[in-house]
């Protein structure tokens, strides 16, 4: 009896404790997992450690999928938590739940709780891909990553290639040699987001009309009417044949397997695939994504950001607001921008982490983290940072329905780039109509 | 005899009640919310509601990929209804011939029914893994089996995970039935026929039709519907859809593509698929059936 009597107080002690003096809560909803949602976890720690007002309580949902469907099944019920993270396709989404009052812009929300950091504390392209038509910012830049090019530097040793390339016609010379010697040349992880969206980026091309859905809700893609566009698929479907290029199936885990076990020499994936290979994978580098020579003339152009932006949604107390004010303030500090950064390999997305960065010489130690800004923050680019097309989720399950036939050669790829065509201006069509 | 008859005229509503309030709040409630999704278009948030007609309805028959998953289900469900109950009722025939350790076989048998489908989907990934999976390799060997660019390999695959559990429901019932066949029709027919094999064709076949019956309607439920967790787990639809279930494709349009108007037609189509295939079962098939 009195060790139940015990161990009762103490239930009820630490039930005071953890709920201790009413501090308002913020709850934050994420989509990532494994390492990438602990250092999430850790930011909330440091921030309900940093002061004694609020606590920030950050939830994980699964994958960006699922918690962009669960953040929405929530605001349905009116029980949406107070921030969400929603990643690049869902985007056109959020920035068009605006004038609903679903989201509130980050620059609104800013001006009303005066947040410190404004909008131009961000870095330009990050900042435009999360901003309405009008530039003005509406998500808070959170995980920046975008595609780079992996390269496995033992094997390229071994072969006797000394420097990685930086077009797809030096890909394409050295790729015999790789696999003469036993290894796949190369491997990646997501069509749609590597091969489809940045391969237009990175090219300075437009990929739906409607200047990428900046000026004008679009009505279509334009994959089958861009030449370089159709060249390169054709070139993909020849490396699939000849082995220079091996594809995996759709997980992207099962695509960056064969390049983590030694077997493949270049990998496509994420920024973020940094901070899980470290110490996993020997001798790597992390290089910028390889474009056409033929097709920018030697210029390179910046890709889109990947990844995610953080959202606020409507419907809660001036005073949690308050809070998420404080703790958007404390995310957007250097010295927090700069620990994420450092810790995932996603970019910094503040100028003051970049500068704090240069200050103490962080990319002298690490300089694979450089790669992912610097490729982000090319110049010369004439079309817009980012792309507002409605739903995009279902348009990359329609790129990955026809990639496959075109690869096996069940379609040709002029067939399989139009029925892309079509099937996303079906879809494009349908979100035009909910607008 | 004495009629019963409750006193006031409300009390009976009183106990009708709760069935009656679980039955609308689950089962119609959600149904009614179908067919207004099916007929409405809204935005992910469910603002700009809008009366549409049919046009969820056209939008998927203009869906190549919509016939491309109905064509999957209709083969999948078909396979796995096949294969489960022939094995299921060999294992079965077999267990209940067995005289030491009757019931040793017969729980190691039921196990596997006890396992969710998402897990089984993962189990059956350490198998088809190309990285590390047994069985992979071995139809790798054989014909250069790769379920992530064949399609007839990813049936494969899928068919395989899909059958595994099922398996053991169809033993548990197929078992119960064979006990439940009177010993003295079993030694009558044993006394006119030697042959074991027509023996079975004839008697004790024909006896556990019900049985039959009844699990053919159990397995393609289970195809359809039940099989969401196995897909989700192994192929994800790989490659190109062609192993996506009309209940997965709902989900992925639902639920990842936020497009529910579509989803809703997709469900009523899916109903009204189940619907005609009860009917002709009960119709045609079941009056061939003797109940003894």
């Amino acid at each position: 009896m009195k060790k139940i009597l015990s161990i009762l107080t103490i239930l009820f002690t630490f039930s005071f404790t953890s709920h201790s003096y009413s501090k308002t809560e913020i709850h934050w909803w994420y989509g990532n997992s494994g390492f990438l949602g602990d250092v999430i976890i850790e930011i909330a720690n440091r921030f309900n450690a940093s002061q004694d007002q609020y606590t920030v309580i950050p939830t994980g949902k699964g994958s960006y999928e699922d918690n962009m469907a669960a953040t929405i099944a929530a605001f349905r019920a009116g029980d949406q938590p107070h921030y969400s993270q929603v990643y690049d396709a869902g985007a056109a989404i959020m920035v068009a739940q605006v004038k609903n009052g679903v989201v509130i812009g980050f620059e609104d929300m800013a001006e009303k709780y005066g947040i410190k950091v404004d909008a131009d504390n961000y870095i330009p392209g990050i900042k435009n891909f999360y901003a309405d038509s009008d530039g003005k910012m509406i998500g808070v830049p959170f995980n920046s990553s975008t595609c780079l090019m992996y390269a496995n530097m033992d094997i390229l040793k071994k072969v006797g290639i000394e420097s990685v390339p930086k077009t797809y016609e030096e890909f394409e010379a050295m790729a015999p040699k790789i696999k003469a010697a036993g290894y796949i040349p190369l491997v990646q992880s997501h069509f749609p987001w590597i091969w489809t969206e940045n391969f237009f980026s990175r090219h300075n091309l437009l990929m739906t009309d409607g200047n990428n859905g900046y000026d004008a809700v679009p009505t279509k893609t334009l994959f089958a009417e861009t030449d370089a566009f159709v060249m390169h698929w054709k070139k993909v479907k020849e490396w699939y044949e000849k082995g220079f290029y091996g594809y995996k199936g759709r997980a992207w885990g099962d695509n960056q397997a064969p390049f983590i076990a030694g077997e493949a020499a270049f990998w496509f994936g994420s920024a973020a695939s940094f901070g899980g290979m470290k110490g996993v994978v020997p001798n790597f580098t992390v290089n910028h994504i390889p474009y056409w020579d033929s097709v920018t003339g030697g210029k390179e152009y910046p890709t889109f950001i990947g990844g995610a932006a953080n959202w606020i949604l409507n419907g809660h107390t001036e005073e949690e607001y308050k809070g998420l004010a404080k703790f958007i303030e404390f995310m957007g500090s250097p010295e927090m921008d700069l620990y994420y950064h450092n810790m995932t390999g996603y970019s910094a997305v503040t100028k003051g982490g970049i500068e704090l960065a240069e200050t103490i010489n962080f990319y002298r130690a690490s300089p694979y983290h450089k790669a992912v800004g610097e490729q982000l923050s090319l110049e010369g680019s004439t079309i817009p940072g980012g792309y507002r097309a409605g739903n995009w989720p279902q348009i990359r399950e329609v790129i990955y329905e026809n990639v496959e036939p075109m690869l096996n050669g069940k379609i040709s790829i002029e067939k399989g780039l139009k029925n892309m065509d079509k099937g996303a201006a079906k879809l494009l069509k349908q979100f035009a109509k909910t607008l | 005899m004495k009629k019963v008859q409750f006193k006031s005229s409300y009390s009976q509503y009183l106990f009708l009640a709760p069935q009656l309030g679980i039955l609308l709040i689950f089962l119609y409630w959600p149904i009614i919310q179908t067919f207004r999704d099916a007929f409405t278009m809204q935005d992910a948030f469910g603002f700009g509601t809008q009366f549409v007609w049919f046009d969820n309805f056209l939008f998927i028959f203009d869906d190549p990929a919509y016939f491309i998953a109905f064509k999957f289900t209709i083969i999948y469900s078909f396979v796995i209804t096949l294969i489960t109950g022939s094995i299921g009722l060999l294992l079965a025939v077999q267990a209940n011939n067995v005289m030491h350790g009757k019931s040793t076989y017969k729980t190691l048998l039921i196990w596997p029914y006890a396992i969710a489908p998402a897990v089984v989907g993962v189990m059956a990934n350490y198998f088809f893994s190309e990285r590390f999976g047994l069985l992979y390799h071995l139809f790798n060997n054989l014909w250069g089996f790769n379920w992530y660019e064949s399609v007839f390999d990813s049936y494969i695959y899928v068919i395989i995970a899909g059958s595994w559990k099922q398996i053991s429901a169809n033993f548990i019932f197929f078992l119960a039935g064979l006990q439940a066949i009177q010993k003295s029709v079993i030694e009558a027919s044993m006394i006119d026929c030697k042959n074991s094999f027509r023996r079975f064709w004839t008697i004790t076949f024909p006896l556990l039709m019900p049985t039959t019956f009844f699990l053919i309607i159990i397995n393609i439920t289970y195809a359809f519907f039940d099989t969401f967790g196995i897909i989700d787990t192994t192929t994800i639809g790989a490659p190109s859809g062609e192993t996506r279930t009309l209940v997965y494709k709902a989900y992925m349009d639902g639920f990842r593509g936020l497009d529910l108007g579509s989803a809703g037609a997709q469900s009523i189509m899916m109903m009204l698929i189940v619907l005609v295939i009860t009917i002709f079962q009960f119709r045609y098939i079941e009056g061939k059936i003797h109940y003894n």
